[in-house]
């Protein structure tokens, strides 16, 4: 044991997985992903062996490069941070000949997650990628941290509903929708996507943030708002889950905000999840995505009729 | 105590550089922390793995212990002894206020070296432009360069009031001089030894080295690039991770928006659009 209570792991050993998950319909080798906006596979996979993940969900792509928001786009809060990135990535066109056949390579199970700043932004990418060699897509209408698009589409369920049903007859893959923390009624945003045609739902995104430097009494980040994660956001995340869960008993659900130990993956599970995604801890501890993993793994060894369960991919609740 | 749920092991570490893994966040031990002036710190922790292979440039990030501080303090690796390495940092917060009252003994955790280092493979003279807090990457370039017997260094610091890093840098540099706000700044420092014909050598054009304020900089770049000397600057911006997978860091160049942490924290003068 560590000082803290935490039974040592060796994340670089190879390691023969114990229980997996199946979410929409697609095998996870275990039920742990990374979230996205979190992993950028130049920067991670000097620190571990990136397959062995349950999924990657990539960062969001857009049909054209995006430049993203100008700096400062980060402050430090309790237990947690604020970022305002605006989803800068080179654009699906590179995604499609640089770090998604990468990923494939080396054997990840990949997600790939969508941006756009408008329905046919969205059209585009998924169009692009329907042949692509992408396990699911995670279609993102929560970002807070962009103009158009983003959190304003999922933050509306008419808007939502329309998006996604476009999107339904593009492709044939697994669709999960991420869903935004920043709405009145999160089961009617989630119903009305399930409803649509998505596969699948992860949650939570960000929750809308700010932090305002004292000595200027000017907001910190250029974008002023920003979307807030890490611990801090756990107990939230868990919630969000839990009621969505008890709204839609069918629906694969990928559990997100805040994990950073096998403890805490364990409960979005009991929650009713199907699989969870580790996000802002990565930023912190680049191992942590793995070493929760490995630490669930270890868990479900006591919880044979939670492992059974999301082996057959269903769920406690 | 470390508040990292997992912190490999010098033997994990180990293994993990043998797997060709770059060793994660983990946990060394302190033993030195020194006051250089007001709100001034040198740090010192054994780390066999960052002391083999920092470059200079590249930064450490350092962690707090307290649970609510999650985002590493990124600092330059500022000199490297045996399998030491130091850095030195102001107390601008509470992360840093914490770290100025640990001792030796205290342990804390680390990644890195992280970022690319300068370019130290073109020049037979470098100039090492620092101002302030920017200086203490400097002092390691010189270490780093006092090894290459075709190389000299000159050390050009400047300060708020106390100069602080000269004893550390002059056991590298072959020449330092510094100056501080009462008399000038380091553009006053460089037109002087221009004056003195004592920028390049043997005929050869020399590199500029440069860490400081953004203000100090830009000036420097502008100073180096009228006489058509080269110059490397290493930027600062907010960073998150620090190994360039959340991409929040970003500076503005010619070639779009780059992050400090992997991209630099080095970059040209012409990537910046700083030419004058």
């Amino acid at each position: 044991m560590t000082e803290n209570g935490n039974t040592p792991i060796n994340v670089y050993e190879k390691y023969e997985w114990k229980h997996k998950t199946v979410v929409a319909g697609v095998e996870w080798k275990n039920p742990v992903g990374t979230a996205s906006g979190t992993f950028q596979l130049a920067a991670c996979r000097w620190f571990y062996d990136v397959s062995q993940m349950g999924a990657i969900s990539t960062k969001g792509v857009s049909p054209v490069p995006w430049e993203g928001n100008p700096g400062p786009r980060t402050a430090e809060s309790p237990a947690g941070m604020v970022n305002a990135v605006g989803l800068q990535n080179p654009g699906v066109d590179h995604y499609l000949v640089d770090e998604l056949p990468k990923l494939k390579e080396l054997g990840a199970t990949v997600v790939t997650n969508v941006a756009g700043h408008s329905d046919d932004d969205y059209a585009q990418v998924v169009a692009k990628l329907a042949d692509s060699p992408a396990d699911m897509l995670e279609i993102n209408v929560s970002c807070p941290n962009v103009s158009h698009g983003g959190m304003s589409v999922g933050t509306d369920p008419v808007a939502l509903s329309r998006l996604i049903g476009h999107l339904r007859k593009l492709t044939s893959k697994p669709m999960i929708v991420k869903l935004s923390p920043n709405v009145t009624d999160i089961a009617t945003i989630a119903r009305a996507a399930a409803e649509a045609g998505a596969d699948a739902l992860s949650l939570i995104n960000t929750l809308v943030g700010m932090r305002i430097d004292i000595r200027t009494g000017e907001p910190i980040i250029s974008n002023r708002t920003g979307g807030v994660s890490g611990p801090a956001i756990f107990p939230i995340a868990l919630g969000f889950v839990w009621r969505v869960r008890q709204a839609l008993p069918d629906i694969p659900i990928i559990g997100i905000g805040g994990i950073d130990s096998g403890e805490k993956a364990l409960e979005f599970l009991y929650a009713g999840a199907n699989a969870v995604e580790v996000g802002a801890a990565a930023l912190y501890d680049p191992t942590a995505p793995i070493r929760v993993a490995r630490e669930l793994d270890d868990l479900l060894d006591s919880r044979p009729e939670l492992a059974a369960k999301l082996a057959a991919g269903e769920t406690w609740r | 105590m470390p508040t990292a749920t997992f912190t490999p092991t010098a033997d994990v570490v180990a293994e993990a550089t043998e797997a060709g893994y770059f060793p994660g966040r983990h946990t060394v031990e302190i033993t030195e922390v020194t006051k250089l002036t007001d709100g001034v710190y040198r740090l010192t922790f054994r780390d066999q793995y960052i002391a083999k292979h920092a470059r200079p440039a590249q930064f450490v990030n350092l962690f707090s212990h307290d649970p609510m501080k999650l985002l590493p303090r990124p600092f330059g690796v500022s000199e490297v002894d045996g399998d030491l390495v130091s850095v030195i940092f102001a107390v601008v917060g509470k992360g840093t206020a914490e770290f100025s009252g640990l001792t030796a003994g205290d342990h804390i955790d680390v990644l890195g070296p992280l970022g690319r280092p300068f370019n130290t493979k073109t020049a037979s003279h470098y100039i090492l432009v620092g101002g302030g807090l920017g200086v203490p990457p400097l002092i390691y370039t010189a270490q780093h360069l006092q090894s290459n017997d075709g190389v000299r260094t000159t050390a050009v610091f400047g300060y708020r009031n106390d100069h602080f890093a000269d004893q550390y840098v002059s056991r590298y540099a072959d020449a330092t001089v510094s100056i501080d706000e009462s008399e000038g700044n380091v553009i006053t420092l460089l037109d002087r030894m221009e004056a003195a014909g004592e920028l390049s050598r043997d005929g050869l054009a020399p590199v500029i080295l440069s860490c400081g304020p953004l203000p100090m900089m830009k000036a420097v770049a502008q100073w180096a690039s009228k006489r058509d000397i080269p110059s490397q600057l290493s930027m600062e911006q907010r960073m998150g991770c620090g190994y360039g997978t959340c991409v929040v860091c970003v500076v503005d160049t010619v070639e779009g928006r780059k992050k400090v942490c992997s991209d630099g924290p080095v970059f040209t003068a012409e990537q910046l659009g700083w030419e004058a």
